[in-house]
C-alpha cells in the first residue's frame, strides 16, 4: 500500500503541475497568443473564419493556397490586412481584402459560391402566359391568355396537366391569384372578377361553371383571396369590398376611399388589410394615411370595420382622419 | 435562534449555496461576460480531464489491488498468525438492518454468509427489523428456520417506532441491533476488542473471503481499534438482468470507490462496512438521527480520537442489487432517488464542521483540510455535469455578436473538443475495466450480452445529464432550505446467484 500511496502523490503533484503549466498554454492558445521564438516574446494574434456554401472551397491568403478548405479558421494571424480568395471548380470565386485584429475572429460567413452554369429545369410543357407558385412550393401553375386555359404541375415539373378554362368573354387579365384551398383562381381586370373551378374539384356548390362578377361603376384596382377561399377583398378606386365568391354576389363596401389608386397589401396569414389613402387633418389640408383593416372572420366579416389610423412618425399623422 | 442553530444553518447553507452561487454566476457571466466565461470553462475542461485521467490511473491501480488480491487464502494467513494475534478469539458480528425487503432478499445474503471461507461458529448474526414493518415477525421467523444453527449465533431483533430523538433511519435500526448484540455478549463475557462489526445492507452477499481478509487486517493493522474496513462494493448479484442505464450507473458507482480506496487521505466508510465493536461502543453506536449513517460513524470516530482515526480498504468485494424498476422511466426514478440519498452525505459537513469546532485536539490543519475535502466533493459533484453540460455551450449561443467576433468564441469548441478526446481514452479503460467486474454469465442470457455491455457506454453523456449532478443539486438545495431527507430503502431488483 506503501507503494500505491507514493505513487498516487507522484501523480497527483505531476497532475497539479500539469494543470498549471499547461493551462497558461491553452488559454493563450484560445485567446489568440503565439509564442515568436525569434523575439521570444508572446504576441496576440486573430484569426480568420471562413465559410461557404457550398463547402469544400480552396482558401488564398495573400495569394497562398492553404491546406484547409471552407469552413476553417485560419488561426494565429497577425493583425493586418489580408487578401482572401475563395475558389471552387465550376464556381465564380470570391475575393476580398479583410481586417484581422488582434484577439478577434474576422467571419467570413455568408459567401455564397455561385455556379458557372446553373442547373436549368424546363418546367412548362405547353405556351403560357404567366405563373404563380403557391406558397408551400407544391404546385405550379400556368396561365395561357390565348388558349384561356390553365395548368398545372407539381415542383419538380411532372404531373403536367391541364385543370380549367377562362370564360370566354373575359378578354384583358390585370391580375390572378389561385385561392388558398388550391381549388380554384380568380382573375380581374378593371370591370370583371371572374372565379374559375378547377376540373379536379367536385365538391363546391358552383364548380364546373365560372363566376362572374361585373364592376361597372368603379374599377377594380386590386383583388385577394380571404384565408377562408370563399371571400374576395377588393381594391376599388372608390372603396375597399369584400364580395362572395358565388353567381349574383354583391358587394360589400368595407371602407370608402377619399383617393383613387391607392396601395395595399393583403396579410392572409392574419387577414389583414394595409391600404393607404388621403385624409383630411385638423388643418384642412389633405395627407396620405397608412391604414390597417382586420377582417378575420371574428368579429363578422360584414360588419363595416372601423379603419385605426398607422402611426408613421409624425404626430399629425397619429390623428384620425376624418371620416 | 441560538448562536449554535444560526451556526448550524450556516453550515448546512454553505454546500448547496456555493454551488448554486458557482452556477448562477457561470450563466450570469455567459450573457454579461461571454470571454470571462469562456475562460472559466475552458479552465474547468482542462482541470476535468486532468482529474479524469489522474483518477482513471487509480482506478487502474485499485483494479489491480482487487485482483492481485482475489485469490489470496485470507483464513490461511489469519490462521499463520502468532496465537498472540488473538485470531482464535476473534468474533464477527454481522448486522443486517431491513426495512420492508423480503426474504428473498435476505436469504441469498445469508446464505452468502454461510458459505464463508470462515469458522461459522465465529460468526454472529443479527438481522435487524423495524417493528413498525407488519410482518417483520413473520419474515424473522421464517429465516430464523432457515438459518438458526448454521452459524454461532443467529438473532432477531425488532426496532421500536418513534423513540425519543430517532428518526426513521437505518441508523437508529443498526444501532437498537448492537445495543441488543452488546447484551448477547456481554451475557456470553465477550470482550468487545475481540468482535468486529459489519453493518451490511440487506442485499449484501460477502466474498467467501471477506472475514478472513478483514480479520487479517484488523490483526495486524496498528492501532486496529482506530479504523474502519471497507470492503469494494460490486453491485454483482443481478447486474446481467438490470436495464443499461442502472448498470452503468452502479458500475461507476463502484469504480468510484474503488478510485477512493486509492485516496486514503479522504476515504471515508461507504454502504457496507466494519470496524471494531469496542469502537462502535465507545463512540456511542451510529446515529439514530442521520440518514447518511455509513459516513457519520466515521467522522463519529474521527472525532473521538482526535483525527486518528482512518479507513483501511479491503481489496476484496460485497455484492449488491443493482437499483431498478419495471421500466426504464421507473429505473431513472429510482436511481435518482438513491443518488439523491446518497448524496445527502452532504449532512456529514455540518455535522463535522461542528465537531471541528468543538474539538481542541485535532490539528488545524487536519480540520481544514478535511473541511475542505469535504466541501469541494459535495460541490464538484453538484454541479461539474451543469457547467460541462449545460454552461458550457452558453457562451456561443447567448454570448452574441461581440462575442462570436473574438478570438476565444472560434477556439471555445474547438478546444474543448480536443480536451475530450482525451476522455475517450479514459473511457476505453472504464469499459474494459468494467468487463472485468462482471460476474460469469448466468445461464438465459445471451452472449451478444457482452456486445450490449461495451455498446451501452454510448449512453454516458444521457446518464451524466440525468443524474450526474442533480440529485446531488437537489439534495444540497434542501439542505440548504432546511427540507430534511427522511430515509427510504431503496428498490432492489430480483437476485440471480
Amino acid at each position: 500500500m506503501f507503494t500505491f500511496q507514493k505513487i498516487r502523490s507522484c501523480l497527483f503533484y505531476l497532475s497539479v503541475l500539469l494543470f498549471f503549466s499547461g493551462l497558461p498554454l491553452i488559454l493563450g492558445y484560445a485567446l489568440g497568443y503565439k509564442f515568436n521564438p525569434q523575439s521570444f516574446k508572446f504576441i496576440k494574434t486573430g484569426l480568420i473564419f471562413v465559410k461557404t456554401q457550398p463547402s469544400g472551397a480552396q482558401i488564398y491568403l495573400n495569394g497562398s493556397l492553404l491546406a484547409e478548405k471552407s469552413p476553417a479558421g485560419i488561426l494565429e494571424l497577425l493583425p493586418g490586412s489580408y487578401q482572401v480568395s475563395l475558389e471552387l471548380d465550376r464556381h465564380y470565386p470570391w475575393k476580398d481584402q479583410v481586417e484581422v485584429e488582434a484577439g478577434k475572429a474576422t467571419r467570413i460567413d455568408k459567401v455564397i459560391l455561385f455556379a458557372r452554369q446553373p442547373h436549368l429545369t424546363q418546367f412548362n410543357r405547353v405556351e403560357f402566359s404567366a405563373f404563380r407558385v403557391d406558397p408551400e412550393k407544391k404546385m405550379i401553375y400556368y396561365l395561357d391568355q390565348d388558349k384561356k386555359l390553365v395548368y398545372r404541375s407539381n415542383a419538380d415539373a411532372g404531373n403536367f396537366e391541364d385543370i380549367a378554362s377562362l370564360p370566354d368573354r373575359f378578354n384583358q387579365i390585370n391580375g390572378w391569384e389561385v385561392s388558398p384551398d388550391k381549388a380554384k383562381l380568380f382573375i380581374y381586370n378593371h370591370r370583371q372578377i371572374s372565379v374559375v373551378y378547377f376540373d379536379t374539384q367536385n365538391d363546391y356548390e358552383y364548380s364546373g361553371s365560372a363566376v362572374l362578377i361585373d364592376y361597372p361603376q368603379a374599377r377594380v384596382l386590386n383583388v385577394f383571396w380571404h384565408s377562408d377561399s370563399y371571400h374576395l377583398v377588393v381594391l376599388t378606386e372608390k372603396a375597399v369590398q369584400v364580395v362572395e365568391s358565388r353567381p349574383l354576389a354583391q358587394p360589400v363596401n368595407l371602407v370608402e376611399l377619399n383617393k383613387a389608386g391607392s396601395d395595399a397589401f393583403y396579410d392572409i396569414q392574419e387577414d389583414v388589410l394595409y391600404f393607404s389613402d388621403t385624409a383630411r387633418n385638423p388643418e384642412r389640408s389633405f395627407r396620405n394615411n397608412l391604414y390597417r383593416l382586420e377582417l378575420s372572420a371574428n368579429p363578422d366579416l360584414l360588419e363595416r370595420l372601423i379603419a385605426q389610423p398607422f402611426v408613421q412618425g409624425s404626430p399629425a399623422l397619429e390623428e384620425a382622419p376624418d371620416e | 435562534m441560538n448562536r449554535r442553530r444560526f451556526l448550524k444553518r450556516l453550515l448546512e447553507i454553505t454546500p448547496g449555496g456555493l454551488s448554486w452561487g458557482i452556477i448562477i454566476l457561470l450563466i450570469l457571466l455567459a450573457f454579461f461576460h461571454p470571454v470571462s466565461c469562456a475562460i472559466i470553462i475552458i479552465s474547468f475542461d482542462f482541470y476535468w480531464i486532468i482529474r479524469t485521467v489522474y483518477l482513471t490511473i487509480l482506478l487502474v491501480m485499485a483494479h489491480q489491488r482487487l485482483f492481485q488480491q482475489e485469490k489470496e487464502d485470507w483464513l490461511k494467513r489469519c490462521q499463520s498468525l502468532p496465537v498472540i494475534s488473538g485470531f482464535t478469539q476473534l468474533y464477527q458480528l454481522v448486522i443486517f438492518p431491513v426495512y420492508n425487503e423480503g426474504p428473498e432478499v435476505l436469504r441469498p445474503s445469508l446464505e452468502a454468509l454461510a458459505a464463508s471461507h470462515y469458522p461459522l461458529d465465529k460468526l454472529i448474526v443479527v438481522v435487524a427489523f423495524e417493528a413498525r414493518e407488519g410482518s417483520a415477525h413473520q419474515k424473522a421467523m421464517l429465516l430464523e428456520k432457515e438459518f438458526k444453527g448454521r452459524f454461532g449465533a443467529y438473532l432477531s431483533t425488532f426496532h421500536p417506532d418513534g423513540l425519543a430523538g430517532e428518526c426513521r433511519t437505518k441508523g437508529a435500526n443498526a444501532t437498537w441491533a448492537a445495543k441488543a448484540a452488546k447484551k448477547f455478549l456481554d451475557a456470553r463475557e465477550v470482550a468487545y476488542e475481540q468482535v468486529l462489526v459489519s453493518c451490511f445492507d440487506a442485499d449484501t452477499c460477502v466474498d467467501q473471503e471477506y472475514f478472513g481478509c478483514l480479520s487479517y487486517h484488523f490483526l495486524t493493522s496498528e492501532k486496529r481499534h482506530q479504523a474502519s474496513y471497507q470492503p469494494m462494493p460490486v453491485y454483482n448479484n443481478n447486474i446481467w438482468q438490470a436495464p443499461f442505464f442502472a448498470r452503468l450507473v452502479e458500475i461507476s458507482s463502484t469504480f468510484c470507490q474503488m478510485i477512493e480506496s486509492m485516496r486514503l487521505e479522504k476515504f471515508v466508510t461507504f454502504s457496507s462496512h466494519s470496524m471494531s465493536f469496542k469502537t462502535l461502543v465507545e463512540i456511542d453506536y451510529w446515529p439514530t438521527n442521520m440518514i447518511s449513517d455509513d459516513s457519520v460513524i466515521y467522522w463519529k470516530s474521527y472525532l473521538y480520537y482526535n483525527g486518528d482515526y482512518r479507513v483501511i480498504p479491503l481489496y476484496v468485494t460485497v455484492s449488491l442489487d443493482v437499483a431498478y424498476s419495471s421500466n426504464i422511466w421507473r429505473t431513472i426514478v429510482v436511481q435518482y432517488k438513491q443518488k439523491r440519498r446518497w448524496a445527502w452525505g452532504v449532512e456529514n459537513f455540518p455535522f463535522a464542521v461542528e465537531g471541528f469546532i468543538k474539538n481542541r485536539h485535532i490539528p488545524l490543519f487536519h480540520k481544514i483540510r478535511r473541511s475542505f475535502h469535504l466541501l469541494e466533493s459535495h460541490v464538484t459533484w453538484a454541479v461539474w455535469a451543469v457547467i460541462l453540460v449545460i454552461i458550457g455551450p452558453l457562451p456561443v449561443v447567448f454570448g452574441g455578436n461581440f462575442f462570436s467576433h473574438t478570438a476565444i468564441a472560434y477556439s471555445l469548441p474547438k478546444v474543448t473538443g480536443v480536451l475530450f478526446k482525451f476522455t475517450l481514452l479514459t473511457s476505453l479503460t472504464w469499459i474494459f475495466l468494467s468487463w472485468t467486474i462482471l460476474p460469469p454469465r448466468p445461464k438465459g442470457i445471451g452472449w451478444w450480452k457482452h456486445i450490449s455491455l461495451v455498446v451501452e457506454w454510448v449512453f454516458v453523456p444521457f446518464i451524466i445529464l440525468v443524474i450526474g449532478s442533480t440529485p446531488a443539486l437537489d439534495a444540497q438545495t434542501r439542505l440548504m432550505l432546511a427540507k430534511y431527507m427522511e430515509f427510504n430503502s431503496t428498490l432492489k431488483g430480483n437476485k440471480v446467484l
